[in-house]
């Protein structure tokens, strides 16, 4: 084996580079092959590869989009929704994909099990599944939905899936093993295990939206950042996806490699206690600091957060300040709070809003409750697993100082924190969301159904839940855009959270190799992990970039070099150093040893 | 295997021997022995018992619910969270789950992993060979070399070799495996100057290979290449430092002068005499070191991103996924156990002594 390893094998993966397969490093694994079971955003790109959906998504702004469903209807009570499917799309292994394939796929799903964990809220309210024809999909509802048409559902093949019982399905893994995974999308799954590092696709000739331009496309996981970026420098990668803004400046300047941060739709925030009770009972639970509890207090402090200094900080530059939980992305659902109460960092401005509260400052510089009394320290929460956090609330701890208000921070692991969060032991903490295309989860982790579920602010308003209602039900998008932003605008006053922060990826790529890429949204957005596989099905080898060249906001291709750019002036540097050390380290002991030696 | 191990023991206890013909003395060092080997392999499979049971409540112990990690931002209903722990056995008491655990444990059934959805044996299975590859390939280098180097070294005591073999060793010993790793990335796999990249930059093999085909052991082995070299200069002072001390302890015994002044040449001294009773206290390391192999080697795995044993751990901590944290854990106490009982096993029988 050493000998092997010794002996000037030429990399194989030379041998693939005539090819033009498109190799991108991931920084996150698949959890699981089974639409189903995983959970990953990662695992989420691998199904939308393999199989399709009757409705898809828009690069621009990501509303429905037609997929196998090239046409649809409601009736006029919104009850039933009727699906006309194209008659063009086959299976891998040449069956043909019906609207049988659709009524088994939903059917599982609306079967409970573990089906229903990640699919079960787009099929919200469908009581009845008809196919009244092989291109024809009716769904019956007991109340109008307002996520319809949006259907991002993998369809799975009737014909492999009617012999996996809802047990079975709990650890069936879907993968490859001789030949692969029968799907009906652009690629045909070909080796990969979830949790596995390595990926491969194969493109699927008879797609019915055009076989792809590429060979192929394999995903190696890398687990940590900086060996990534040197495999893309190097260019055993194309892509690197999911890298932080330091390293996407750090690659600014690079000969045919281009670096981005693109708007991820996600947002942070600094949540407060709102009022933890225990849901059985409804008494209070966890001692909340009654300040957090005061919508003043909570008012106040929203102009106590400079988040021009966190993004340039904090996110090192890589995102935009926040407002309010709906990010930019989406544009029509987004509110934005007028000019004169818009975020600010205004310390003045929040201390006047304290005084008015009465929370005056004491003799002392700090602050006292209304009554007077002595205000117990605010117990804050950052993650540890998140330096960005624990940057954010050491900020934010140092403005509640300037403010005179006390506080003690502490830093937790995510999981200890969401125990913390249930238990209500907390005044504030630190965290983010990713917000969907349609704005109804997110929206629904605000209400008083979610407490003691997913909400983690304790926020509970009846006002509040009875428009989530009407937008859930409301079929006239302009109308349903007019209700949820007046909920973002609820919440901006109610101030459960301080959004602090719209996130944002970081993406690197050789224009040498692939080019015809376009972001979602566009412009702006990411170029992989997005909703759909627009790229992987568009993109094209360098050397056929001339077919997208002139069309607006695609990437274009670069000519190569003959010389790649070589590492950068640190790492050779810090070549020097461990050079250094290692003569440094044997002259020291050499020296003492010397010394030793000569006092024996 | 254990048990199969103590019938061994028993067994070998009654059979003919070398020594029991040598007589009355033999005889009853062998039943010494004998009864010494039982006790060891006793308390080893005590000692697995109470890992194994350690094992299911120290990880129920840590803060966290595996479906409220999981289903952050995906499972919208509390519903769905309940399916999800329903169907992964969460929600039932913990005495049953425990139950469940001790009973799929003896059946070799480790359960289904919270996060990958697949069996966890299927997965200890898939990480085993690159942990295995990786740390052993690295650990018996560094065994190799460093006992070499501290041989040479303390045999030569104060020379130009010992001086810089110990400060090189040291230094790379204090050094930081993973920067270790980025530095070997940064100059042999991307290349600096005049240095080509020759190496891959990560993972185990190049997508599309056959491992079991010769090229495809040849391109492993070339992936190999950097993360054993780091991991090798990582674990070398611990070979060659013991080595070296215990080899200096020797080098003062009368019984080298005796060897000398009979006549021997000073490389005869050496291997025949010093060597072999200063390898007592290495042989011990070296077994227990063979233990830890399968714990894996965290940083490095995850510097050159190979899928082994110790990133798959590390990950399962996160969620936390029970079944994985217990099989893996059950993997390396279970190694770690037996590699202890044989360095006891063997050494009773290189020194009487410790039988006592």
């Amino acid at each position: 084996m050493v000998a092997a390893s010794l002996s000037p094998v030429a990399p194989a993966s030379a041998a693939s580079d005539d090819e033009a397969v498109f190799t991108v490093a991931y920084l996150n694994e698949v959890d699981s092959f089974n639409p189903f079971l995983g959970i990953e955003a990662s695992s989420f790109e691998m199904w939308s590869l393999m199989y399709d959906s009757l409705t898809g998504y828009t690069m621009e702004d990501m509303q429905p989009a037609p997929s196998l469903a090239t046409e649809w209807e409601a009736s006029e009570d919104g009850l039933t929704w009727t699906f006309t499917m194209r008659d063009d799309a086959t299976w891998s292994d040449g069956e043909p994909l019906t609207s049988a394939d659709v009524a088994h796929t939903y059917g599982r799903i609306l079967d409970g099990g573990p089906e229903r964990s990640t699919w079960g809220s787009y099929l919200k309210g469908v009581t009845d599944v008809a196919t009244p024809d092989d291109t024809t999909v009716e769904l019956t509802f007991d109340k109008p939905s307002s996520s319809m048409p949006l259907l991002p559902i993998p369809i799975v093949p009737e014909h492999v899936w009617k012999d996996i019982s809802e047990d079975d399905v709990k650890d069936y893994a879907n993968e490859p093993d001789d030949g692969g995974v029968v799907g009906s999308g652009p690629f045909i799954l070909r080796e990969g295990t979830a949790g596995g590092s390595t990926y491969t696709f194969d493109p699927n000739p008879d797609y019915w939206g055009g076989a792809p331009h590429i060979d192929g496309i394999v995903f190696r996981v890398f687990k940590s950042e900086d060996p990534a970026i040197q495999a893309l420098i190097k260019g055993e990668v194309d892509f690197v996806e999911g890298i932080s803004a330091l390293q996407v400046q750090s690659l600014e300047g690079q000969d045919n490699i281009e670096a981005i941060n693109g708007d991820s739709p996600g947002f942070d925030e600094i949540a407060f206690n709102v009022g933890s009770i225990d849901t059985k009972t409804g008494d209070p639970i966890g001692d909340v600091n009654p300040a957090v509890t005061d919508q003043a207090f909570r008012w106040a402090l929203n102009f106590a957060v400079d988040r021009d200094k966190i993004i340039q900080t904090a996110y090192q530059g890589g995102g935009q300040a926040g407002s309010t939980i709906i990010p930019p992305a989406y544009d029509g659902y987004r509110w934005e709070p007028p000019a004169e109460d818009a975020p600010t960092f205004d310390l003045d401005k929040a201390g006047q809003l304290l005084d008015e509260a009465g929370y005056a400052l004491g003799g002392d510089g700090q602050r006292t409750m209304p009554d007077g009394s002595a205000m117990t320290p605010l117990r804050l929460f950052s993650r540890s697993d998140s330096q960005t956090s624990q940057d954010v609330m050491e900020f934010f701890a140092e403005w509640l100082d300037q403010l005179g208000i006390p506080h003690e921070l502490r830093s937790v692991e995510s999981n200890n924190l969401t125990k913390i969060i249930l238990d209500g032991e907390f005044d504030a903490f630190e965290w983010g969301w990713y917000v969907e295309p349609d704005p109804s989860s997110m929206l629904s982790y605000m209400t008083c159904d979610q407490l003691g579920g997913w909400s983690d602010s304790w926020y509970c308003n009846d006002d509040y839940d009875a428009l989530f209602e009407q937008q859930q039900v409301e079929l006239d998008t302009a109308a349903r855009e007019e209700q949820v932003k007046q909920m973002q605008e609820m919440l901006y006053y109610d101030a459960p959270y301080l959004v602090t922060a719209y996130s944002s990826v970081g993406e690197a790529w050789r224009t040498d190799r692939f080019a015809c890429m376009r972001p979602q949204p566009d412009p702006g957005g990411v170029y992989l992990v997005q909703y759909g596989v627009y790229n992987y099905k568009n993109m094209r080898p360098a050397s056929e970039a001339d077919a997208c060249a002139g069309e607006e906001g695609v990437t274009q291709a670069s000519s190569p070099t003959a010389d790649d750019g070589l590492g950068t002036g640190v790492l050779v540097g810090g070549g020097l150093v461990l050079l250094l050390l290692l003569g440094a380290g044997g002259v020291v002991a050499m020296r003492r040893r010397g010394s030793v030696g000569d006092r024996e | 295997m254990t048990v199969g191990a103590l019938a061994e023991a028993e067994a070998s206890d009654g059979h003919d021997g070398p020594e029991r013909s040598a007589g009355g003395r033999g005889r009853s060092r062998r039943r010494s022995y004998g009864r010494y080997a039982l006790g060891k392999t006793l308390g080893a499979l005590g000692s697995l018992f109470f890992a194994l049971v350690v094992n299911f409540f120290l990880f129920r112990v840590l803060p966290g619910d595996p479906g409220r990690n999981l289903g952050r931002g995906r499972m919208e209903s509390p519903e769905d969270l309940a399916a999800f722990n329903q169907a992964y056995g969460l929600d039932q008491p913990l005495p049953l789950q425990f139950l469940t655990f001790l009973k799929g444990t003896f059946t070799g059934d480790l359960g289904t992993s919270l996060r990958y959805r697949v069996p966890v044996t299927d997965l200890l299975v898939d990480r085993m060979w690159p942990t295995l590859l990786l740390v052993g390939t690295a650990t018996l280098l560094a065994m190799l070399i460093g006992v070499w180097i501290g041989v040479v070294g303390a045999w030569n005591r104060g020379g130009g070799f010992d001086r810089f073999s110990s400060g090189a060793s040291l230094t790379l010993y204090s050094m930081p495996e993973w920067w270790l790793g980025l530095l070997l990335i940064a100059t042999l796999a991307v290349g600096i100057g005049p240095v080509p990249g020759l190496f891959p930059t990560g993972g185990l093999t190049t997508p599309g290979v056959d491992p079991w085909s010769v090229a495809g052991i040849a391109d492993t082995a070339w992936h190999l290449v950097l993360p054993v070299l780091t991991l090798t200069m990582a674990y070398l002072a611990d070979y060659s430092l013991i080595m070296r001390s215990s080899l200096l302890e020797e080098i003062g015994e009368d019984y080298l002068t005796t060897a000398r002044a009979k006549g021997l040449r000073d490389v005869q001294v050496r291997n025949r005499h010093a060597v072999r009773n200063a390898l007592l206290p290495t042989t011990t390391v070296i077994a227990l070191s063979f233990g830890w192999v399968v714990a894996g080697a965290i940083t490095v795995e995850t510097v050159f991103s190979i899928p082994g044993l110790g990133l798959l751990s590390t990950e399962a901590l996160s969620v936390p996924d029970y079944p994985v944290l217990q099989g893996t854990f059950l993997v390396a106490t279970a190694a770690v156990i037996l590699a202890n009982l044989a360095a006891n096993l063997v050494y009773g029988l290189l020194d009487p002594r410790v039988r006592a």
